[in-house]
């Protein structure tokens, strides 16, 4: 080898460390595969999926055919936060999950959400001392809800050997109000095995 | 072996194993070649950047439907060309008619693993009527 080449190798072996090493803390879109996954956790990749599917269900078997209804006509119809159980091992903020549902089904065009009106208290009290300003004036009466949305988090685990399985299942109930009934209702599972948790999915 | 000798092998041999370890992943993309929704079989554009994706998770066709309400739904048949099962991730993305990217935060990319020779179906719906276009990102796993 010409003595001018014998640096060459070592220049490229150089050059392509840095390429296949990322950096050390780096943005992330959250929509990407390149999320860290992990076992014992929901992770945010998890509520969105959920989120997601609950979503497309609500429009395929409750918004297109025309199934939901309004108590204002000319107004989409307005839903309630009832409440969103979380039986996981984990402490959860189940607005990661609710939030999301509740902004497409907004973008949609046909269904709003009350602030005033939830289980466990108002999510915006500045609002609700607002209506009961007006409903006690001889104004008028404040829109109850048409639906309410409930839900529950589930988790299971198994382990075979070193290989240890998480199943989170997001279940959600659409009820009618005053009547009580469940009008739509639907379940994602998401499953995931592994032995130790990783960036990517 | 003296000393311009081994440099002349040990070069390309640590290149290769270096190429083993950090393999890239890179996107195939699906869409309408007329974006326009039709309800049959669509004509679809697709751009391979990932070859091998690409022949082990075969797209077969593309077809669409709008309901009443005015939301674009779409169904993508993939079929697994390989003899073994196949992971790989998608993602939706939905346009509207001026072709402006919808966003929203339930947008995520969706792992999928279908056995070998399995085809499966990939469906999405529009989140709001003004989709009137999407695209599909396919991905190999990036797990590392």
């Amino acid at each position: 080898m010409p003595p001018r080449f014998r640096f060459l190798w070592p220049a490229a072996l150089a050059a392509l460390l840095p390429a296949c090493s990322g950096p050390k803390t780096a943005y992330v879109e959250p929509g990407s595969s390149r999320l860290v996954t992990t076992l014992d956790q929901v992770n945010i990749q998890d509520f969105a999926q959920a989120a997601d599917t609950m979503v497309a269900s609500l429009i395929d078997h409750l918004i297109n055919p025309g199934q939901l209804k309004t108590g204002v006509a000319g107004e989409p119809a307005l839903l309630a936060i009832s409440r969103i159980q979380n039986n996981t091992g984990q402490q959860l903020d189940t607005d990661l999950l609710v939030k999301k549902i509740r902004v497409a089904l907004l973008r949609t065009g046909k269904v709003w959400t009350s602030t005033t009106i939830a289980f466990g208290g108002p999510e915006d009290p500045l609002a609700a001392e607002e209506q009961q300003v007006l409903r006690s004036s001889a104004a008028g009466t404040n829109r109850r809800p048409d639906y309410t949305l409930s839900g529950k988090i589930i988790e299971d685990r198994a382990r075979a050997g070193n290989i240890r399985q998480t199943a989170h299942v997001f279940q959600l109930s659409l009820t009618k109000t005053p009547e009580g009934i469940a009008v739509w209702e639907d379940e994602k599972t998401i499953v995931k095995q592994g032995t130790r948790p990783a960036v990517g999915f | 072996m003296n000393l311009s000798t081994f440099l002349k092998w040990a070069g390309p041999l640590a290149v290769a194993a270096l190429g083993l370890g950090c393999s890239t992943t890179t996107i195939n993309t699906t869409e309408p070649a007329v974006p326009t929704a039709r309800r049959d079989m669509l004509a679809d554009q697709r751009v391979t950047t990932d070859g091998s994706l690409a022949r082990a998770v075969r797209v077969r066709g593309v077809n669409t439907a709008t309901d009443a309400q005015g939301h674009l739904k779409v169904q993508v048949e993939v079929e697994n060309t390989t003899r073994s099962r196949k992971s790989f991730t998608y993602r939706v993305q939905w346009f509207d008619a001026q072709g402006m990217l919808i966003t929203l935060p339930t947008a995520t990319a969706v792992p999928r693993a279908l056995e070998g020779g399995e085809v499966g179906y990939i469906t999405a719906t529009a989140p709001t009527p003004q989709a009137k276009d999407f695209r599909i990102l396919f991905l190999e796993p990036v797990t590392r």
